[in-house]
C-alpha cells in the first residue's frame, strides 16, 4: 500500500457529482447493484432452479412408476378410489421442490437485510438514505420482484420438464387446468410470502443464522409441533389453520381439503404474513439505532 | 456549518455523550480530539442520524440530516472503515451508493484516482488492508461532493504519506469554504491539521476554541535558560509558584516566569545568561492538563477556555 500514491486533493469540477437528489428510484437501483453483485445471490438463485426443477422430474417419475404399478393391480386401483385425483396429483408435481425452493429463497430474502448489519454495510447505505423507509421499500420491493421472477420461472421450467415425463406415464399435465393454474399462481404468491416474512425477520433480527433459524422453525417446527399437539389441545387445530404455511398450501390445493380455510380466507391470511411482520420491521428500523 | 444543542446520547445507563453543545463553522478544520470512548464516533453517528440522540438535537446548515434533498452532496462522512459487504469490490460499492443520488459513474472513477484506489478498485474489498479500506470510506465521504465532511478518526491505519494526504485534503477542503469536521485520539496530528478544536472527555465538551488558545490557554509561560550559573540563577529565581528544572549543568527549565522576568531577575543579580528560550507547550500536554481538570476541579475560572460544568467539586 505504501508504494501507492494518493493523488493531491484538487477541486472537483462543479457538478461533478451532478446535481441529483435522493431519490426512490435511485435506492432501488442502488438495491439492485447491490444484489446482483453478491455471487451467493446467483448461487442461491440458480439453486433454486435446479432444486424445483430436479424436484419435478423425480416426482413425476416417480408417480409414474407407482401409478404403472397400480394399473396392473386392479384390486388397488379401486383403493384408490376416484379417478379425478389423478388430476390434482399430476399438477402437483411441478411445485414438488417448492418446499426446500421455499426455504433457499427465504435464506436470500433474509440476508438481503441481515448482511447489511453483520458486514457494516448498513452505515454506508442509511448514510447515503438517511429515511430508512426508503431502504426498506426498495429492499421490499427487489425481493418481491426477485421472488415472483424465480418462482414463476422456476414453476414453468418444472412444467415443461415435468409434463412430458408425465405423459410417458399416462398422466395428464394441462396447463389450463383450474389445478395446474392454482399450483402456479398460488404457488409464486406463497414463495413471495415466504420471502417477505424472511426480509422482515432479517430487518427484525438483522442476523443471518438468527433470521433463517426462525424462518425454518415457522414454517417447519411450527406446523409439526402444533399439529401434534392439537390432539391434545383441540384449539390449537384452528390455529394450526393460521400457520403461513398452512394457509399458503391451502390456496395452491384445489378447495375441499379438510380443515383448510376457504379460498379468501386464506388469502387473507397470506396476506396478513406478507404485511405485518414487514409493518413491525419497519417499525423496529426506524427506532432502532444503526 | 453543523450545530449541535444539548445532544445526548444514553446507552441504557450509560450516558455516551452529555449535553453537548457546539458549533462547527465552514471554512476551516475543526478538530474533535478526546480519547477512546469519550463519545466522539457517537456524536458524529448521531449528526448523520445512524444514532437517535436521546436528547437534544443537531443540524447541518441549519436542517437535520435526514430532512435534506440530497444528503450525500450535504455531508460526506467516514464513520468506520470498511462499511462495506466484504464479498463487493470497491467500484460496485461506491456505484452503488451513487446510484441513490444518480451521481455519474464518472465521479465514481474521480474519487477511486483521488483516493489512489484505481489498482484495487475491482477486488473484493474483504482483502483490504485497514489503511486501504480507509481510502475507500473517504472515497465514499468524497462522492457527493459534499459542503461538509465529517471523519471519524482517518489517519487510522494510514502510511505516512496518506496521513498528509488526509491533511491536505482537510486543509483544501477548508480553504474551499467547505465545513470539515476530523474526529482523532492523535493530538499531534491534530495540532497539524485542525484550525479550531473541540476537546471532549468523558462525552462532555471540555474545551472549544482556536487551536493556539487550546494550546495556550492552559499553558504557564516556560522558558529554557542557558547559563554557566545554573545554581546561582535556580537560588535567583526561586519562589512560589515558580517550577525549576536542571536539564543539565548548563540548562534549567523556567515554569512560571516568562523571558522578561527571568531577564530582570538575572540582571539584578548579576548572572549570565546566553541564551532564553520560550517553550512553546505542545497540545499534547495541554490536552493532558485539560483531561486532569476535567477529573480533578470543577472548571477553569478565568481561562479563555470555554468550560463545561462538571457540577463536581474538587
Amino acid at each position: 500500500m505504501s508504494t501507492e500514491t494518493m493523488k493531491r486533493p484538487r477541486s472537483a469540477e462543479p457538478g461533478a457529482a451532478g446535481s441529483g437528489k435522493l431519490k426512490f428510484s435511485g435506492v432501488l437501483r442502488s438495491e439492485f447493484i447491490k444484489f446482483f453483485s453478491l455471487p451467493s445471490t446467483l448461487i442461491l438463485i440458480l439453486s433454486t432452479l435446479v432444486v424445483m426443477v430436479g424436484f419435478a422430474a423425480l416426482s413425476a417419475w416417480g408417480i409414474g412408476v407407482s401409478m404403472e404399478a397400480m394399473a396392473s393391480d386392479p384390486e388397488m386401483m379401486a383403493q384408490m378410489g376416484v379417478m379425478g385425483d389423478m388430476e390434482t396429483m399430476a399438477a402437483a408435481i411441478p411445485g414438488s421442490g417448492l418446499m426446500f425452493a421455499q426455504l433457499i429463497m427465504g435464506a436470500l430474502a433474509v440476508m438481503v437485510m441481515s448482511s447489511e448489519f453483520a458486514t457494516g454495510a448498513a452505515r454506508s447505505t442509511f448514510v447515503a438514505v438517511p429515511n430508512r423507509q426508503l431502504v426498506l421499500g426498495a429492499k421490499t420491493l427487489l425481493v418481491s420482484i426477485v421472488s415472483i421472477v424465480v418462482a414463476l420461472v422456476s414453476l414453468l421450467l418444472s412444467y415443461l420438464l415435468a409434463k412430458p415425463i408425465a405423459e410417458n406415464y399416462k398422466l395428464s399435465l394441462e396447463f389450463s387446468s383450474e389445478a395446474f393454474q392454482r399450483q402456479l399462481w398460488f404457488g409464486v404468491l406463497y414463495v413471495l410470502m415466504v420471502s417477505l416474512i424472511a426480509l422482515a425477520l432479517g430487518a427484525l433480527l438483522r442476523n443471518s443464522a438468527g433470521g433463517i433459524v426462525v424462518l425454518a422453525a415457522l414454517f417447519f417446527v411450527l406446523p409439526i409441533a402444533v399439529g401434534s399437539l392439537s390432539s391434545i389441545v383441540s384449539w390449537l387445530a384452528d390455529v394450526a389453520r393460521f400457520l403461513p404455511d398452512a394457509a399458503g398450501t391451502a390456496l395452491m390445493m384445489m378447495p375441499g381439503a379438510d380443515n383448510a380455510l376457504e379460498t379468501w380466507a386464506s388469502g387473507l391470511v397470506v396476506a396478513g404474513w406478507c404485511i405485518i411482520p414487514l409493518a413491525f420491521a419497519a417499525v423496529t428500523l426506524q427506532r432502532r439505532d444503526i | 456549518m453543523i450545530t449541535a444543542e444539548a445532544l445526548t446520547k444514553n446507552y441504557g445507563t450509560k450516558r455516551a455523550v452529555d449535553s453537548v453543545s457546539f458549533t462547527v463553522q465552514p471554512g476551516k478544520v475543526t478538530g474533535f480530539l478526546g480519547p477512546n470512548g469519550a463519545g466522539k464516533s457517537t456524536t458524529m453517528r448521531m449528526i448523520v442520524g445512524l444514532d437517535r440522540p436521546s436528547i437534544g438535537n443537531v443540524t447541518v446548515n441549519g436542517r437535520k440530516y435526514a430532512e435534506h434533498a440530497a444528503p450525500l452532496r450535504e455531508v460526506g462522512a467516514l464513520l468506520e472503515a470498511k462499511s462495506v459487504h466484504k464479498s463487493r469490490s470497491a467500484r460496485t460499492h461506491l456505484r452503488a451508493l451513487a446510484a441513490t443520488h444518480s451521481i455519474p459513474k464518472k465521479r465514481v472513477d474521480d474519487v477511486i484516482e483521488l483516493t489512489g484506489l484505481e489498482a484495487v478498485a475491482t477486488k473484493k474489498v474483504g482483502g483490504f488492508s485497514l489503511g486501504m479500506g480507509q481510502r475507500l470510506g473517504i472515497a465514499v465521504a468524497l462522492l457527493g461532493d459534499p459542503q461538509t465532511l465529517i471523519l471519524d478518526e482517518p489517519v487510522n491505519g494510514l502510511d505516512p504519506e496518506g496521513v498528509l494526504w488526509v491533511r491536505n485534503l482537510a486543509r483544501y477542503q477548508a480553504a474551499q469554504g467547505k465545513t470539515v469536521f476530523i474526529s482523532s485520539h492523535l493530538m499531534s496530528e491534530m495540532a497539524l491539521t485542525a484550525d479550531h478544536l473541540i476537546v471532549i472527555g468523558r462525552g462532555r465538551i471540555i474545551a472549544d476554541a482556536p487551536i493556539d488558545q487550546v494550546i495556550g490557554g492552559t499553558n504557564v509561560p516556560t522558558c529554557r535558560v542557558k547559563t554557566d550559573s545554573a545554581e546561582e540563577l535556580m537560588n535567583a529565581l526561586a519562589a512560589q509558584d515558580v517550577q525549576l528544572t536542571r536539564l543539565d549543568a548548563a540548562t534549567v527549565e523556567v515554569a512560571g516566569l516568562d523571558g522578561r522576568a527571568i531577564a530582570t531577575r538575572a540582571m539584578e543579580t548579576g548572572i549570565m545568561i546566553y541564551e532564553l528560550t520560550p517553550v512553546k507547550q505542545s497540545l499534547e500536554a495541554a490536552y493532558m492538563a485539560l483531561t486532569q481538570d476535567e477529573v480533578e476541579y470543577h472548571s477553569h475560572v478565568g481561562n479563555p477556555l470555554t468550560t463545561a460544568n462538571s457540577g463536581k467539586q474538587a
